[in-house]
């Protein structure tokens, strides 16, 4: 076991995918020479060379369009989006190619790529640099989304990504990169793609969020057992679509309670989607209402501090929003 | 003006290639004769094809539409003929006769237009929208530039895999407009990718003229904006764009990156067989029609020696014959059951998923 923080993880779960398997390439901005914006690529094209890591024109259509082809050709692309709200060029590849190629081709033709993005506010990063538009990709049945919460899924998850046969979007929040760190088994292991985990097992409320408010979440379960002595169950999705229904449910089963936390927009975010599914199937086991703590219906994060703060989840909010439920 | 553009590498077409333009005249050397008896006997095949899929639209045999590329069968069939299986052909909604130059059996072509479950598809894309994973034929989507845009990542695979395949990308002039054409030609220049990017000029884009659509008199000089060859070629004239082409793709599998070629030409009929092309000037229609590729190249045949009406007539038999076998095909063929709807959307099946929803009881024990 090393410790890593979550960009050492995924910089070693594609340093070790690239050693196993010589189809898997890089391409997307700055990840060659520099390393990546925030050095996820970092050192690879020194060790692998400009063809398997491909500083790409300033386009986001062609980088995914291109990793498509590619992969239909039998190759396996790693293609990074510097920052998630750059990634509209890429709209059309992703969501009418890669997301439908298979589906209209009645399986004879596909396209196993891996879109790393890199997302999430709370870093001063202004309108155009702090985005959550996960919802977009939930909303394209033909994606799997990953987005990983801790250094030891981040890595596990990317080496599924890169071997599985659909193309996977694989949401990276930029204020994990560097603030989380924990043990990470050394050498290759992988994770089940489509499964959430229970971050913190508990029995009188089910939290269920992902990626950076996942960490806030389990912050606010301690303060929860702190201050009440109530046992917060937290969910981590690390999947969202397909969502693992079955881990969510069983849990609200057993806690009759749910808060559900993201920093996507509350309309049509993936709280919506798991209200919605718990009212249709598990209505009866609820004791209170849902509540969801998300990002207010704004276009994006603004900028100054106060405005930030306002729009991001926050460990007081979750807590809050805990206790609403337990007191009903 | 725009002949005048000096382009980094200028290509030899079309200033000294064989024609079959008006003067008639006889170049050296001429191709062989056996090739030229074969590009017209495609032209006339997907012709004759696409007139029947047309009429069995109007009889309401199948449903939902159809893209015909009747007039442009010089530029469709002088720039795919004698691709190797290998090759990657990445067509748009309106290059369906492709197919029948790549070897798709038209049994499985009619099934994809009549939506049925023998279809490489089974069904799932819409009719003229069709691929062929066997012979490396992009099924395309509906969305503009989109197959030009995957073929540079297979042009790139290609390349890494050290293997002298090409992707041949067809679009029409409209798509040239689009900002993801420029990103992929940008792409395909920067890394010499080995493709052919076939710009089928059939002055309308749907109802708008390429005058709307760009301000310059050849596509092929937006070239010289990306680094690479570009030349225009009278897309009626199928021995000029069967040289131009053949002159790309050699170029392509050499390594020497890839060529924008420009193939004027025009659509007889409207953007689709919903479309009646009002907007058209009925004299310029006739106009075109009087440049048709097919008796261009009779005469051009005839000249050599190399046609006659009975050829002809026995070619159209046999087109005809397989024509109804593959209409006959296609009409026993089932349609795909309801429910194969929810496959292939990933490589697992969520049949289950969506069928059979649970439901959840408490689990009452357990409660506080």
């Amino acid at each position: 076991m090393a410790v890593m923080t979550y960009i050492d993880a995924i910089n070693s779960a594609l340093r070790e995918e690239m050693a196993r398997d010589d189809h898997v390439f890089i391409i997307g901005e700055d990840v060659g020479k520099m390393g990546g914006a925030f050095k996820a690529t970092k050192g690879l094209q020194e060790e692998f060379g400009v063809e398997r890591v491909i500083d790409s024109p300033l386009a986001e259509g062609v980088i995914i369009s291109s990793s498509i082809g590619a992969a239909m050709e039998g190759m396996r692309p790693v293609a990074e989006i510097q920052f998630a709200d750059f990634i509209t060029p890429a709209m059309d590849a992703i969501t009418q190619q890669a997301a439908k190629l298979r589906y209209r081709s009645a399986g004879t033709q596909t396209c196993p790529l891996t879109v790393r993005v890199c997302y999430g506010g709370g870093v001063s990063g202004g309108l155009y640099h702090s985005q959550t538009n996960t919802s977009w990709f939930i909303h394209t049945p033909g994606l799997i989304v990953v987005a990983p919460s801790t250094p030891h899924d981040a890595k596990g998850l990317l080496k599924s990504a890169i071997r599985d046969d659909n193309p996977v979007m694989f949401f990276e929040h930029k204020k994990l990169y560097r603030s989380v760190k924990e043990e990470v088994p050394e050498g290759d292991y992988t994770l089940p793609l489509l499964k959430a985990s229970i971050a913190r097992p508990g029995k009188e409320v089910t939290a269920v969020s992902y990626g950076y408010t996942l960490q806030l979440t389990l912050q606010a379960a301690e303060k929860i057992k702190q201050q009440f002595g109530a046992e917060v169950e937290v969910i981590d999705l690390r999947t969202l679509a397909p969502l693992d229904k079955d881990t969510v449910l069983e849990s609200v089963a057993r806690t009759s309670r749910a808060v559900i936390i993201h920093e996507d927009n509350r309309t049509l975010g993936v709280g919506a989607e798991i209200a919605a599914l718990i009212a249709e199937e598990a209505f009866d086991c609820l004791d209170a209402p849902i509540i969801r703590v998300t990002a207010p219906d704004i276009p994006a994060i603004p900028f100054a501090p106060p405005l930030e703060e306002f729009y991001m989840p926050s460990t007081e909010k979750i807590v809050t929003a805990l206790e609403q439920v337990l007191r009903y | 003006m725009a002949t005048q553009i000096e382009v980094p590498e200028r290509l030899t077409f079309p200033s000294n290639c064989e024609t079959v333009s008006a003067d008639m005249r006889i170049p050296e050397p001429s191709l062989d004769a056996a090739l030229l008896r074969r590009l017209y006997s495609y032209m006339l095949k997907c012709r004759t094809v696409e007139e029947r899929i047309r009429n069995q639209f109007r009889q309401g045999r199948f449903s939902g539409n159809y893209f015909a590329a009747v007039g442009q069968e010089a530029t469709e069939v002088g720039v795919t003929i004698d691709l190797l299986p290998e090759d990657t052909i990445a067509p748009s909604h309106r290059n369906f006769i492709t197919h029948i130059m790549k070897g798709t059996p038209l049994n499985l072509l009619f099934a994809q237009i009549y939506g049925r479950n023998t279809s490489p598809d089974r069904g799932r894309s819409s009719p003229a929208h069709c691929g062929y994973a066997a012979l490396n034929i992009i099924t395309p989507a509906s969305t503009i530039a989109a197959q030009l845009n995957i073929g540079t990542g297979i042009a790139l695979a290609y390349k890494m895999k050290r293997v002298p395949n090409v992707v041949v990308a067809l679009s029409g002039e409209g798509s040239t407009s689009l900002g993801l054409w420029h990103e992929a030609i940008n792409f395909a220049a920067v890394h010499k990718l080995p493709m052919l990017v076939v710009i089928e000029n059939n002055g309308w884009a749907e109802s708008v003229p390429v005058a709307l659509q760009t301000a310059v008199a050849d596509i092929s000089t937006k070239a010289l904006g990306y680094g690479i060859p570009g030349a225009t070629v009278d897309g009626n004239d199928v021995v000029a764009v069967y040289r131009a082409a053949q002159e790309g793709i050699l170029r392509a599998r050499e390594g020497k990156g890839p060529t924008l070629l420009e193939c004027k030409t025009y659509r007889w009929y409207g953007h689709s067989e919903i479309d009646p092309a009002k907007y058209r000037d009925p004299a310029e229609v006739h106009e075109w029609k009087r440049r048709d590729p097919i008796p261009r190249m009779e005469a051009y045949l005839d000249q050599r020696k190399l046609w006659t009406d009975e050829w002809k007539q026995e070619l159209l038999a046999g087109f005809e014959k397989e024509i109804e076998e593959a209409i006959a095909f296609a009409e026993a063929s089932a349609f795909p059951e309801a429910e194969e709807a929810l496959d292939h959307v990933f490589s697992f099946s969520i049949r289950d998923r969506e069928l059979h929803r649970k439901t959840w009881e408490p689990v009452l024990d357990q409660r506080r």
